[in-house]
């Protein structure tokens, strides 16, 4: 599965998921509250029984002549009598702070009121502690529909985004054929330019300077690290990296006077500062890439005899050029695939992809720094 | 001085068992002697009242009205009652021995005392 259809598919099921068991949690709560009050009532029920059973017993006391009157107790029920200011007379427990509950802790209250008052009570409160087994069963049942749920509306949910992102996994996989196909179809031709010129340059078969060379050898040079950035983009997915330790200050040298035909045709003012045998660990062709993006991008949208400074120290790399600049609002998507700030030069907005796609894979940290008109620039922190 | 608070003690005591002997004798000779002689059931009176006013306090005021002005119309019994039993001639006592001697019936009939918890 391609990295953006997995981001997509993961969105999806989150949104989706979220959605369901938000919507499934109220109900089931809704159920279970309904559900709850239902199997109250019924043992309340049971309550209001046992109080009519205890009143027609207290009646029966009332008319008693016997000299001790045992109050009625009935097993699993406890009650108490009351006065018609509400003073405790007798009673299975102890007075309660009112007479108006129905629930208190884990017991159900229910108040009758007596009339005529046997035995002077004008209130029978009966209490039951609260059978929980069945409310522990529906507790249970809540649970295990709320898990089949989930379990269903997940597969429902892995099967529907699947199906959703499908268009997307097409279009990827057209748009990654297309870049196959042309790195395919441009590895040979540019292959023999580059190796042509070097041909010309070393039989000596040109005049001494000539600038015709000079530009087929900076587009041949182009379109070569254009070719070097589709092939990594494509198989950067699959990528087996080779990790070795790297003389990072001889990669820039080399890449510097690799692009100085670049550079001088537009007659930039280059400076380098480079600390001597700067080690660093990381995959060839990552540091070249990162290092010919960010030098190239420096070219390319620097203005004619502008400056370009290059530094490497055990730290950082950097790269400064006197350029065009980024605007403040596209410095936080400037990082991503196909983005371009300014379309007045050629590219296909891919190198600041690259490099953050590096940056993030070895835990680089990347600064940018830009001013529109003045300039940028771009610094990879490797030592926290 | 620890004798004289003694004997005072014992003397106050003995005063108050005193008065309440008297109470009581007073209410059997004005209240009771009658009942008993006319064959009145005071304690199934005592439970009609109970019934129907739950607490002392209210069942003193209905019975002190009652006495002030003993008619059909304000008793709390039935009327086939007044068919077996007299009507209560009025009372000449004053107001505050009549209250003393309807707390002496509450007291002696007092339903609260009998009732209790199954051990």
């Amino acid at each position: 599965m391609l990295r953006s259809e997995k981001r997509s598919l993961f969105r999806f099921l989150i949104l989706y998921l979220g959605s369901t068991f938000i919507l499934f949690s109220i109900a089931s709560w809704l159920y279970y509250i309904s559900s709850k009050h239902h199997l109250l009532d019924q043992q309340r029920e049971s309550i209001k029984y046992e109080a009519e059973h205890i009143k027609s017993q207290l009646r029966t006391l009332h008319k008693s002549n016997d000299a001790k009157l045992i109050y009625p107790n009935s097993k699993g029920t406890q009650s108490a009598i009351y006065d018609v200011d509400k003073a405790y007379i007798i009673g299975t427990f102890k007075t309660v702070q009112s007479l108006d509950i129905n629930k208190y802790g884990n017991r159900l209250y229910h108040t009758v009121k007596m009339e005529p008052y046997y035995l002077g009570a004008a209130y029978l409160l009966v209490a039951k502690d609260i059978n929980v087994v069945p409310i522990e069963g529906l507790q249970r049942n809540v649970f295990l529909f709320m898990l089949g749920a989930g379990l269903f509306f997940t597969m429902l949910g892995y099967f529907l985004g699947k199906l959703f992102v499908a268009p997307m996994r097409d279009a990827i996989e057209k748009m990654n054929h297309f870049i196959q196909d042309t790195t395919h179809e441009l590895n040979t031709p540019i292959s023999t330019i580059l190796t042509n010129i070097e041909m010309i340059e070393t039989f000596g078969k040109h005049e001494e300077n000539s600038t015709e060379l000079k530009r087929i050898e900076i587009a041949s040079q182009t379109l070569s690290r254009i070719y070097d950035d589709l092939t990594y983009i494509k198989l950067n997915h699959k990528y087996h990296r080779q990790i070795v330790t790297i003389n990072m200050s001889t990669l820039v040298e080399e890449r510097i006077v690799y692009f100085s035909a670049m550079a001088e045709a537009k007659g930039l003012e280059v400076t380098v500062n480079i600390d001597p045998n700067v080690m660093l660990r990381i995959d060839k062709n990552d540091a070249i890439r990162l290092v010919d993006n960010l030098i190239s991008n420096a070219i390319k949208y620097n203005k004619t005899k502008g400056l370009l400074d290059v530094r490497l120290t055990e730290d950082l790399f950097s790269v400064k050029d006197t350029g065009i600049g980024i605007r403040s609002e596209d410095l936080s998507t400037i990082l991503q695939r196909f983005k371009r700030a300014n379309k007045s030069e050629g590219g296909f907005g891919i190198g600041l992809d690259i490099v953050n796609q590096v940056v993030a894979s070895y835990d680089f940290d990347l600064e940018m720094n830009s001013k529109e008109g003045e300039g940028t620039e771009v610094s990879v922190k490797w030592e926290k | 001085m620890g004798k004289i608070v003694i004997v005072l003690s014992f003397m106050s005591l003995f005063l108050y068992a005193e008065a309440l002997n008297t109470q009581d004798h007073s209410f059997k000779n004005t209240c009771l002697s009658c009942h008993e002689q006319q064959q009145i059931p005071s304690a199934l009176m005592y439970k009609r009242y109970l019934m129907k006013y739950s607490t002392n306090k209210g069942m003193e005021e209905a019975m002190f009205s009652y006495m002030k002005d003993p008619k059909k119309e304000h008793s709390i019994m039935p009327a086939p009652f007044f068919l077996k039993f007299p009507m209560k001639e009025n009372t000449d006592l004053d107001d505050d021995t009549l209250h003393k001697h309807i707390k002496t019936y509450l007291e002696l009939f007092d339903i609260k005392k009998k009732l209790m918890l199954k051990e």
